[in-house]
């Protein structure tokens, strides 16, 4: 059974004509020790997802188990008892303000009774574990976002939760801080074996350190698999939105201009080529190029890593001759590449 | 004259700190019921909230000199006298809690409220919510606010030397007004003054020093 199973999930906000509908139908399992992702543009539902999986939000209808609890019938005190199996992270850190990292991390052991010696020895390790060592007595205001995520994590990890929900957790931080704590994230859950749950906006995140993903669009679930299948091959247009955020805009402004930038010959169709990890590292286009003798235009091209291995798109505008262009098609299939026509 | 001020200002001083104790004692929770049952509260319940306000906003809508003389018949009865310095404590009180449960109430509702959603995300029951995150994180707000409410407080406590009260204010009324005694009423001012610029620096001190963001 799957760790957290989520299952017809509604959430309307409101109601009669008022009523924003932020969750539809959305139903998804999130299995034991993954890192599982849900991605969508903002306003698409996902932070209210995330909500419901610890109840913040109660849902309007369907059902959410946590570790073979259903957590709509849990009676309030049973609810905060499961919470605590439930760590979560913010995008603004949400640390208390007026004590200092030992004690913001020792907070959640409080709620739950554990004696302060016991508490500040656990709260130590866990700060000692993300990298905090040394700031133990630092308030909030003393230290770098980053910083502040980190005392965030301890603190969700206090209680030894079996999920760790994280809501935009790097959106706030720079590029080179946002990689450091999806490292930590990643490390976490392979030496504590904790299954989190990332919410974001950037595919980067996804690509990073998700097994799975799911893309939320209009409140609904658009797509869910393997990140290298979603990636690879999106099938929906919030998905192809997400993966290629730049190649929207471009291949348009590329077909409407009529006096194509491409040299006559290359004024056919558009394709995209995807590459998995065993053919990124082989030099397609050149070869097939080279053995057929008719040249290609390179209109946009991409290439991202993930788990350790290079993936990419490419997409060419092939010769606008139908028998080369039919060639070329011929000739990628024969090679293993797959590739889809963009419109 | 000498003796005149000290024990003006011993008096002003007792209704004071009498009357913010225990204006904190009533108010302090009867802000924070209001900040927790405001409908963005952390359970809303608008029969409480409305309750309490409407008591809250009566209270504060009779003028002081006012309430003084409507309480007589009570103050008598409760504190035994309604004249001097123990006279003044009833009504002082009574306009004082409402205006503190205020003041409390915003320092309240100005606590970060993805603080209060980290805490409840980790199994806080209301009341931890209150006691560990609402009053700690909102403290040094509600000590300014004290600041506030006790130079307030210090304020109505002389306004009741006009209906028989007792400290600076009364002395500055009886010797220094009611005899043109200019000398006697400017003194008593300047005290006070004195009085209420000491109380706002240990305000701001305490505020400074329980802030733990700015440091």
């Amino acid at each position: 059974m799957a760790l957290i199973e989520i299952k017809n999930l509604c959430k309307t906000f409101g109601s009669g004509d008022g009523a924003v509908h932020a969750l539809e139908d959305v139903s998804l399992d999130i299995e034991q020790g993954e890192i599982f992702g849900i991605i969508g543009l903002s306003g698409a539902g996902k932070s209210t997802l995330v909500r419901c999986i610890n109840l913040l939000e109660r849902p309007t209808s369907g059902t959410v188990t946590v570790d073979g609890a259903d957590m709509c019938r849990l009676s309030e005190r049973e609810l905060r008892q499961q919470r605590r199996e439930i760590g979560m992270i913010f995008q603004s850190f949400n640390l208390l303000m007026q004590r200092n990292a030992l004690a913001n991390v020792r907070f959640p052991l409080e709620l739950s009774g554990v004696p302060r010696a016991e508490a500040n020895k656990r709260a130590q390790e866990l700060l000692e574990l993300v990298g905090l060592g040394d700031r133990l007595r630092a308030y909030p205001a003393q230290l770098s976002g980053g910083q502040k995520q980190r005392v965030a994590i301890a603190r969700a990890l206090a209680t030894n939760p079996k999920v760790l929900l994280c809501d935009e957790a790097t959106s706030a931080l720079d590029p080179t801080t946002t990689e450091s704590i999806l490292e930590l994230l990643k490390n976490l859950n392979r030496s504590l074996g904790v299954t989190v749950v990332v919410i974001t906006h950037e595919m980067r995140v996804v690509e990073r350190i998700c097994s799975r993903v799911a893309i939320i669009a209009d409140s609904r679930i658009a797509e869910m698999g393997e990140v290298q299948e979603v990636f690879l091959h999106p099938q929906t247009e919030a998905a192809k939105k997400l993966v290629l955020p730049s190649r929207a805009g471009k291949l348009e402004g590329f077909v409407r201009d009529g006096e194509s930038r491409a040299v006559d010959e290359c004024r056919g169709s558009l394709i995209r080529l995807a590459f998995d990890g065993e053919t990124t590292d082989r030099p397609i286009i050149a070869d097939m190029i080279l053995s057929l003798g008719a040249p290609v235009s390179i209109v946009y091209a991409d290439t991202r890593s993930i788990e350790g291995r290079l993936y990419g798109h490419t997409v060419l505008q092939l010769p606008s001759e139908p028998e080369t262009a039919e060639k070329m098609r011929r000739w990628l299939t024969n090679q293993g590449i797959s590739f889809t026509e963009e419109e | 004259m000498f003796d005149l001020v000290l024990k003006g200002l011993g008096e002003t001083i007792y209704m004071t700190v009498v009357v913010t104790f225990f204006a904190y004692v009533v108010g302090l929770p009867l802000g924070l019921v209001l900040a927790v049952t405001a409908k963005d509260g952390l359970r809303p319940n608008q029969g409480v909230y409305l309750s309490i306000s409407a008591v809250v906003n009566v209270l504060r809508s009779v003028p002081f000199l006012i309430l003084i003389y409507t309480m007589l018949p009570v103050t008598r009865f409760v504190i035994g006298t309604a004249i001097g310095t123990k006279g003044v404590l009833l009504p002082l009180f009574v306009s004082a809690f409402p205006f503190v449960a205020r003041l409390v109430e915003s320092s309240a509702r100005e606590v970060d409220r993805g603080v209060i959603e980290a805490s409840r995300s980790m199994g806080a029951s209301v009341w931890q919510v209150v006691v560990k995150v609402l009053v700690p994180e909102a403290m040094p707000s509600i000590l300014s606010g004290a600041t506030i409410a006790a130079t307030t407080i210090l304020g109505y406590s002389a306004m009741a030397g006009v209906a028989g009260g007792g400290g600076l204010g009364a002395i500055a009324i009886n010797y220094g007004y009611s005899r043109y005694n200019y000398a006697v009423m400017l003194t008593m001012c300047a005290v006070i003054v004195v009085v209420v610029q000491l109380i706002e620096t240990l305000g701001k001190a305490s505020v400074r020093l329980s802030d733990r963001r700015l440091k």
